[in-house]
């Protein structure tokens, strides 16, 4: 079976530890040959840090990832993506102004997340963290929110914006809630038999409440979508 | 504008305000504060920032109001006005005069805490969330705060900041991608 490469940021591991759905990437990678991929700059977030620094409240989310990376579920790649992901901050942190000022939007983590999938080559990523998925998706759809938000037109610095949509063409977000969903559809939730349809929705909604970036409508869809399949 | 010259307009803004216990206007100052912190990006302003909501919610209770606190709120009014006087401090100096407002106001409930403390760990969250919600990433928002990220995605998830902006791409389009990764 083909392996499916896929990187991920530290929102996705961050969500799907709060929700105990994990288990969600072992169930991928046994079944599907998936391979979940980190930077350095994800682990030390997620579990370096954490453990490290003994927070407490937020220990057994580390842990639980480290087993991961440990069982090779999750694969903590080494390459040295300092200057592309530097590249990359530097354009992102200097593409919209705001009162003649830059505004930072991303930090060395969401670089090296995105350096490391062009260094690799992959373009899938598993991204709940809203603000670097708009920049790759949607970056001027970004600006329009900055701006409604701080009030002010934002000026767009149009060299970066080129750089950025060249540096991240092809790329492919999914979020943690799609995992849960593809999941569902593959199988996952089948052994709680009846209930699977609340169990799969009871998900999502925990997903949402732990940060994942998905909004009620969207549950609401899919779930609505679900039950036309399984009625 | 300059960091320094932010820091004395809004501490005079948030001294005159605090002083006629005017919870709307400091309110108000609060969202202005936020707003030049996350231009400038200075952890100095973000942490005004969490002061002024701390202030907010302090005169917003009448108990504090009473006789028995007013030493400790003109100790907070002395501690505004030493952040407003100084001139031309570095910034780590800067950061202590912060860091004294926020003293004042953790002293105003020696014998129980809790209440102090649960508003400023609040406001810090509060204000990480809101730059997260306004469009900075989880990641810039969790080290303006020096709060984890997974303790801002907490709290955002229990905002509607993920229901006021249309996505993009449907949950369909999204779904037909997720398939395709599986499938290819």
């Amino acid at each position: 079976m083909k392996t499916r490469d896929i990187v991920c940021d530290s929102g996705s591991l961050i969500t799907l530890t709060s929700s105990c759905l994990d288990r969600l990437l072992y169930f991928f990678a046994e079944k599907h040959n998936v391979r979940f991929m980190i930077p350095k700059a994800v682990e030390h977030e997620t579990v370096g840090r954490v453990i490290d620094e003994n927070i407490r409240k937020h220990i057994y989310s580390a842990l639980r990832i480290r087993q991961a990376i440990d069982d090779g579920i999750i694969a903590r790649v080494d390459a040295d993506v300092s200057l592309q992901g530097s590249r990359l901050m530097n354009a992102a942190n200097n593409l919209f102004y705001v009162k003649g000022k830059p505004l930072r939007l991303i930090q060395e983590g969401e670089a090296q997340m995105l350096a490391l999938s062009r260094s690799v080559g992959v373009d899938y990523l598993l991204m709940d963290e809203r603000t670097t998925r708009m920049l790759i998706e949607a970056p001027i759809r970004l600006k329009t929110h900055l701006e409604q938000e701080f009030g002010v037109n934002a000026m767009v610095n149009k060299e970066n914006l080129r750089r950025l949509s060249s540096e991240l063409s092809g790329l492919r977000t999914l979020r943690s809630s799609e995992l849960a969903m593809l999941a569902f559809e593959k199988g996952y939730f089948d052994d709680m038999e009846s209930r699977k349809v609340d169990m799969l929705e009871a998900a999502l909604y925990k997903m949402k409440y732990s940060g994942c970036s998905i909004s009620f409508d969207e549950i609401k869809s899919y779930m609505e979508s679900v039950s036309r399949t399984v009625a | 504008m300059t960091i320094l010259r932010y820091l004395r307009e809004f501490s005079q803004s948030i001294l005159t305000s605090f002083r006629k216990r005017n919870q709307r206007a400091l309110r108000k100052i609060n969202d202005d504060v936020l707003s030049a912190a996350a231009t400038e990006l200075d952890k100095n302003l973000f942490d005004l920032a969490v002061l002024s909501y701390a202030l907010s919610k302090i005169v917003s209770k009448p108990r504090f109001l009473d006789r028995e606190y007013d030493s400790r709120l003109r100790a907070i009014e002395r501690a505004l006005s030493d952040l407003l006087d100084m001139s031309n401090a570095p910034d780590e100096q800067v950061s202590r005069f912060v860091h004294a407002v926020e003293k004042s106001i953790g002293s105003l409930e020696k014998d129980d805490p809790r209440f102090i403390t649960t508003i400023i760990n609040k406001g810090k969250l509060k204000m990480a969330a809101t730059l997260y919600a306004q469009g900075m990433s989880l990641g810039v928002a969790s080290e303006m705060s020096n709060l984890e990220q997974q303790e801002v995605l907490d709290y955002a998830g229990e905002t509607m900041m993920f229901d006021r902006i249309k996505d993009e791409k449907g949950i369909r389009e999204r779904m037909k991608l997720a398939r395709k990764f599986i499938e290819e």
